[in-house]
């Protein structure tokens, strides 16, 4: 029971952060329909800077968190002004090489500047909610630590906020207009590509918390962008693409299968459940559980 | 002469002392390869010591090129003449390898009956892959495809029962043999996967040049109007997947035998990507273009291997190298080099 317990918590963690990252998946697919392989790279940039600038500069954790989010929004915009933007008018496949050539160039520049091995946010100058021995005992012998608490909660707000973002603002109602139609928003007055990269920059934003969050409590490798981006992008296609709420219940849906696959079946296959579901979503239902049913998508 | 069409099997105008050059060029490679060895020891015993690689090695080399230029050519097939995008080909190279490299080293099938049987297995799951990703297209298409050789992937990397151990290794498969005469050096490789090679271009040429090759370009341009003009898409498409996987297959069954032993990193992911890569380069949806590809690459990425100009801490540069070549190439010249226009 105990056992069950923690696992539905990592579970719910996993989901979390697979719903941060998700989103900016999801939310770039709806407006300008591309596949943002790089997004799991601005998600492992955004550990590995939060780490250097904590490490190398001695900047405290609260301080480096926002300035990684920053950077990363600044990344995700320049990779759009860049890569994609004078791709806009070409062939939808020609865009989709290009995300993977960034992703594959962004990997292995990380791999080139900080090594292949696995690195960890030294324990000494994490808050005092990310020291792992800090949790609540729960009846019936199962731990919660502060941290996986502190990681469901800000997920939670983080995802609410986004929600009210995106239907009360001003800017959320220029995406949403994108989203519907780019042409008739463009001749409405609303500036697209701007929209764009401002969709560039909370996806990454949200990315790079992620990945200080995952960074916390496992450890930060070049690879990370790759393998949690993969299950994210499944998260994004169950819950529909383009629809920012099915995004973070696919998310949360995506870690609880991940994390009781890997207890109750294999280790081994972690990732092979995210595959399976994703495959099994875009061939059974490619609008996924929460989209509306378009047609003829991608 | 007006109207007929070029069937590739007419050589009269082909025969250009160019191409005669290029043909005898590749037919004595070994030996061109092996004079390099001749020469730097006829030289040492001058005292002249010159830093040239050995000629096995430089074979090695060309026959990896070769083996690029028949996947490239396979995955051209799906990428290129029907314009799908496909991100999981390593999954057919791998069931050809682990196909003909299990029939051969646990069961001691002979290579000649394990590599179309490796082929046929890849042909099979080539079509049934294709079946349930038919009404995909673009994006959608790319992900299963891509889902699809990941769990190749983690089974093969799993399944310890299948692959042997903890060093998840296919060993010591045998090398081909007929009546006693063992094919196992370099130079047997290298004629080898020249004679494959050539099956293959010739097939996907004439594909190419036929029906059905013209139905996968009208699939391509339009999938609609293919469809009122009386194309069974379903059909083309599927044809097209079943070649494209056999030919991924055949490359695997040949790699098995050629590396003595493989193992699942062999198959990763970013090995797609670098055949995709190739194909790109070259110009999607023309076989010379993806020969060209697949030489510079496969060549280059030999070249770009840590410790020969690349230092070893910069250990994968060369795909950092590969993703840039890939993002310039769309932005500049999503043709490739060898086509004209976009």
């Amino acid at each position: 029971m105990a056992q069950f317990l923690e696992q539905i918590i990592n579970g719910l963690v996993l989901g979390g952060i697979y719903a941060l990252i998700a989103v900016g998946y999801t939310m770039v697919y709806g407006i300008i329909q591309l596949i943002n392989f790089a997004h799991g790279e601005i998600f492992m940039f955004g550990a590995y800077i939060a780490l250097m600038l904590i490490t190398v500069f001695g900047i405290p954790f609260w301080i480096a968190l926002p300035l990684s989010m920053v950077l990363c929004a600044i990344l995700g915009m320049l990779i759009d002004l860049i890569a994609y933007r004078p791709l806009r008018n070409a062939p939808r496949l020609s865009a989709l090489i290009t995300a993977i050539g960034v992703s594959l160039a962004l990997q292995n520049l990380a791999r080139m500047i900080w090594s292949a091995r696995d690195r960890q946010f030294p324990p000494e100058i994490l808050p005092t909610v990310f020291q792992g021995q800090n949790a609540f005992l729960l009846p019936g012998g199962a731990t919660l630590p502060y941290r996986d608490v502190f990681v469901i909660l800000l997920a939670l707000v983080l995802m609410i906020a986004l929600n009210r973002l995106i239907h009360l603002t001003k800017i959320g109602k220029a995406m949403r207009a994108c989203a519907q139609n780019p042409v008739a928003a463009n001749l409405m007055g609303i500036k697209t590509n701007q929209v764009i990269a401002i969709t560039f920059a909370i996806g990454s934003a949200l990315g790079a918390i992620a990945g200080i969050m995952v960074g916390v409590s496992e450890s930060v490798t070049p690879t990370m962008g790759y393998y949690k981006g993969v299950a994210a992008f499944a998260a994004a296609v169950l819950g529909g693409i383009g629809n920012v709420t099915g995004a973070m219940l696919g998310g949360i849906i995506i870690g609880v299968a991940e994390v009781f696959g890997a207890g109750y079946i294999s280790s081994g296959y972690r990732l092979a459940i995210a595959y399976i579901i994703m495959i099994a979503v875009i061939i059974i239902r490619p609008s996924g559980l929460f989209g509306r049913s378009t047609g003829h998508r991608a | 002469m007006e109207g007929q069409r070029d069937t590739g099997l007419n050589m009269k105008n082909k025969l250009t002392p160019k191409n005669i050059i290029l043909g005898l060029f590749v037919c004595f490679l070994p030996l061109l390869m092996y004079g390099i060895d001749a020469i730097s020891l006829f030289l040492s015993r001058s005292d002249i010591y010159l830093d040239l690689p050995s000629g096995d090695y430089m074979l090695r080399i060309i026959v990896r090129a070769y083996l690029y230029m028949l996947l490239a050519i396979g995955l051209n097939i799906v990428c290129g003449f029907t314009g799908q995008l496909d991100l999981g080909y390593v999954g057919f190279y791998l069931i050809g390898g682990y196909t003909a490299g299990l029939l051969m080293a646990r069961l001691g099938v002979t290579y000649w009956i394990a590599l179309p049987l490796a082929v046929v297995n890849g042909a099979l799951w080539g079509l049934l892959r294709g079946a349930p990703t038919l009404r995909l297209t673009g994006d959608y298409f790319a992900i299963v495809t891509f889902g699809f050789a990941e769990l190749l992937f983690r089974i093969v990397k799993n399944e310890e029962w299948l692959i042997g151990g903890p060093n998840g290794l296919v060993r010591d498969i045998p090398p081909p043999a007929i009546f006693g005469m063992i094919f196992n050096q370099n130079w047997h490789n290298y004629y080898h996967v020249l004679i494959l090679l050539i099956l293959v271009v010739f097939v996907t040429y004439r594909l190419q040049h036929s029906r059905v090759g013209r139905a996968w370009v009208a699939i391509r341009e339009d999938e609609q109007a293919a469809e009122s003009m009386g194309i069974n898409v379903s059909r083309y498409k599927a044809l097209a997947f079943t070649v494209s996987a056999a030919i991924g297959a055949l490359g695997g069954g040949f790699i098995a035998q050629f590396q003595v032993n493989i193992s699942a990193p062999f198959f990763e992911f970013w090995e797609s990507i670098f055949i995709l890569c190739m194909v790109v380069l070259g110009g999607m949806g023309s076989i010379r273009g993806s020969m060209i590809g697949a030489a510079i690459l496969g060549s280059l990425g030999e070249v770009l291997r840590p410790g020969f100009i690349i230092p070893y801490q910069f250990g994968n540069a060369r795909y950092l190298i590969f993703g840039i070549i890939l993002i310039l190439l769309m932005r500049f010249r999503p043709g490739g080099l060898t086509l004209r226009k976009a």
